[in-house]
């Protein structure tokens, strides 16, 4: 019998410990799977967003879009950023905080964001949404509305709805304007509990009582080639804005946002990777103690040294194989609930995920779990290399 | 009036000339340390400050003091350049071309009342008197909690994790040693001990390993806060508080682990003790 069969049978003739063990090591692993996902889970998920939307250079007055104020003029330099040559397309996005009247409740409060397209290749690019049930909206009086506002008001394509949008200040007394849904749509950075409208500039000026102005949010652009020699033509030409190409976004994520969650993901790796080797190194040590007598016996059988000391490594293999793989159902499910909890952080877009999985996490998830197994065993493993056997055979006897 | 007000964005355009030069003193202004660190600014030095990168209607001011600023868990990973202006110098500097001086308005006003406990009533009245202005308490107008929030109760998710996987292994452990005190039990059986007594001395004896084991991961978890703590203020730079070991905290963790403790070595017992001692003892 092969060391590996030799170990599962000693850990079958004690099924009440094995299986602990086993549970154990899974409940630790779905940890370590979950710290692995979160590690680089925002990143991933945040780079898959950007290169989704289609838009390669991102314009805006500040650092963050909606933060930090509206660019002036802003039909103007969407315009002139069309015109360049490292330019494919343009797309001006202005935002408006809006209520949808709705028969005797109160408004809806919901944010409209209207577009316009700029240059040649307009028709051609993908609009900031996507369309999920009826068409696009084209024109001045039509919409689209995310799930969200279609659940609430049962509305499909083909509904009329009354908005008051508010585009200059917040507390504009405007009056309310009949807008045609075209169909419904999905907005990938809007958060969780956001209901969102979406259309045409014109659609949102038509909204706002004709006061829109000319300011834009952001400007996003498609480039031709290299996004970083978009950014320096953008740059050239609008000193006073702030572009940035999708790896700038996520570049700048690492570097703030992301930052306590990458943090926090290895100081977990390192606890539950220590934690599990220290819990199955006791084990295994215990384990090895009580049956001290029956390994000096198989030594006196003739049973190498080598041969006892890969049954314990097997055996440390088995409990740790066993709870690592059903670590894998574990962690994903156990991250499907930490995720939904982070999501209800405030401004977070539904589509961005925290605990992200990938072949990178796994791989190393595997090799972690493998070298807790080759650790947590050393200990034992020494102890059965260096028995004396006729001594334990004897203490064995008279004990 | 000297009020102090927080400038945000406001972008140190020229440093360093001579104070002196001027007839009239500049105002003062404090910069925080960051910023200070950053540019080379001392106590004293002048510094003009602009709305816009292009140093448009610059004013010049002296740095009076350096200040550190308040640790704001919002801003972790960047630096807090900040300026704080007495009020109308602030106004004064941002109010666009054509404005009128007094119609600017503030984003905020904070009151801090003679009794904080009349904080609700105030914060009812004001709303009723004074339409158009929102008031709230401080505890509600800080919409920056919300995040933290989430964090604790995602912390609070992988702590349960966490305790679930040390009771599965706890529980094993104590299996074991229960088990490996077998025969010294079937003993005490034959000799007359009631299953209940040898029960009572192994709870008693849970009680005092899991409190031990309490003590020893209350140390470790104060040594780690110190070293968390010294880590993570260097690499972000801040005064912020990673980890505290506040009473609660240890209380909770005492709570938790020495019940659990002495359950598990409980429940591990209980089907040895079903035995009969001639059993337990057998070689």
């Amino acid at each position: 019998m092969n060391a590996l069969g030799f170990a599962w049978r000693s850990l079958v003739r004690q099924p009440a410990r094995a299986t602990l063990g086993v549970l154990g090591v899974a409940a630790v692993g779905a940890l370590l799977l979950d710290m692995l996902m979160l590690s680089q889970g925002l990143i991933v998920s945040m780079q898959d967003l950007l290169d989704r939307g289609g838009w390669d250079v991102r314009v805006s007055a500040g650092e963050l879009p909606r933060a930090s104020g509206r660019m002036q003029n802003a039909g103007a330099a969407a315009d002139e950023i069309a015109r360049l040559p490292a330019v494919r397309s343009v797309l001006l996005v202005r935002f408006a905080d809006a209520r949808l009247e709705r028969d005797g409740r109160r408004p809806l409060p919901v944010s409209f964001e209207g577009v316009a397209f700029y240059g040649d290749a307009g028709g051609t690019q993908p609009v900031n949404w996507l369309v999920l049930r009826g068409r696009d909206a084209t024109g001045p009086g039509e919409v689209v509305v995310n799930e969200a506002i279609a659940e609430t008001l049962g509305i499909e394509a083909g509904s009329q709805i009354t908005l008051r949008a508010s585009c200059v200040a917040e507390r504009e007394a405007l009056p309310p304007t009949r807008l045609r849904v075209t169909g419904v749509a999905e907005f990938p950075f809007e958060a969780t509990s956001e209901n969102t409208v979406g259309g045409s500039i014109e659609a949102l000026a038509r909204a706002c009582g004709g006061n829109a102005g000319d300011d834009a949010d952001l400007i996003l652009v498609g480039a031709q080639d290299d996004p970083d020699v978009t950014v320096a033509a953008i740059g050239a030409i609008l000193p006073g804005v702030y572009a940035a190409t999708n790896a700038d976004v996520v570049g700048r994520l690492q570097e703030t946002g992301f930052t306590y969650f990458r943090q926090i993901s290895t100081v977990l790796t390192t606890v539950t990777v220590s934690f599990a080797a220290l819990l199955i190194a006791v084990l295994l040590t215990v384990s090895v103690n009580q049956r001290l007598g029956e390994v000096a016996a198989l030594r006196a059988l003739g049973f190498t040294r080598a041969r006892v000391v890969k049954d314990v490594l097997s055996e440390s293999a088995l409990i740790v194989g066993a709870g690592g793989l059903l670590s894998l159902p574990l962690g994903l499910l156990l991250a499907s609930g930490l995720d939904r909890i982070l999501k209800d952080m405030p401004g977070i877009p539904a589509s961005l995920h925290f605990f992200v999985f990938e072949t990178q996490a796994l791989v190393l998830h595997v090799a972690l779990l493998a070298a807790t197994a080759l650790l947590a065993a050393a200990y034992p493993m020494r102890v059965v290399s260096r028995l004396p056997i006729a001594a334990t055979l004897r203490n064995e006897v008279i004990g | 009036m000297k009020l102090v007000a927080a400038l945000v964005a406001l972008l140190a355009v020229a440093a360093q000339a001579a104070a002196q030069n001027s007839t009239t003193p500049p105002p003062d202004i404090l910069v925080s340390r960051h910023l200070a660190e950053a540019q080379g600014l001392d106590v004293g030095a002048v510094v003009r400050l602009a709305t816009d990168a292009e140093g448009t209607r610059a004013r010049e001011f002296r740095v009076a003091g350096i200040y550190e600023p308040t640790p704001d868990p919002a801003q972790l990973g960047v630096a807090p350049m900040g300026v704080r202006l007495h009020l109308p110098d602030l106004l004064e500097l941002t109010r666009p071309v054509g404005v009128p001086a007094g119609a600017e308005y503030v984003a905020s006003i904070n009151v801090a009342l003679e009794d904080p406990d009349e904080a609700r009533a105030f914060a009812r009245d004001v709303n009723a008197r004074v339409p158009g202005v929102l008031a709230r308490q401080a505890g509600e107008a800080a919409g920056s909690a919300g995040p933290f929030r989430v964090l604790e109760r995602f912390h609070l998710a992988i702590a349960v994790v966490t305790i679930v996987a040390a009771t599965v292994f706890l529980l094993a452990l104590t299996i074991m040693l229960v088990d490996e005190r077998r025969e010294t039990v079937g003993v005490l059986r034959l000799i007359g001990l009631p299953a209940r007594r040898v029960l009572v001395q192994i709870l008693i004896e849970g009680l005092l390993v899991a409190a031990a084991g309490a003590a020893f991961g209350l140390v470790l978890a104060l040594a780690s806060e110190v070293l968390i703590n010294t880590f993570f203020q260097w690499r972000y730079d801040t005064a912020l508080v990673f980890v505290a070991i506040t009473p609660d905290v240890a209380a909770t963790c005492v709570a938790i682990a020495v019940p659990l403790g002495a359950s598990a070595t409980v429940v591990a017992s209980w089907a040895l003790l079903r035995r009969g001692g001639l059993r337990l003892a057998r070689r």
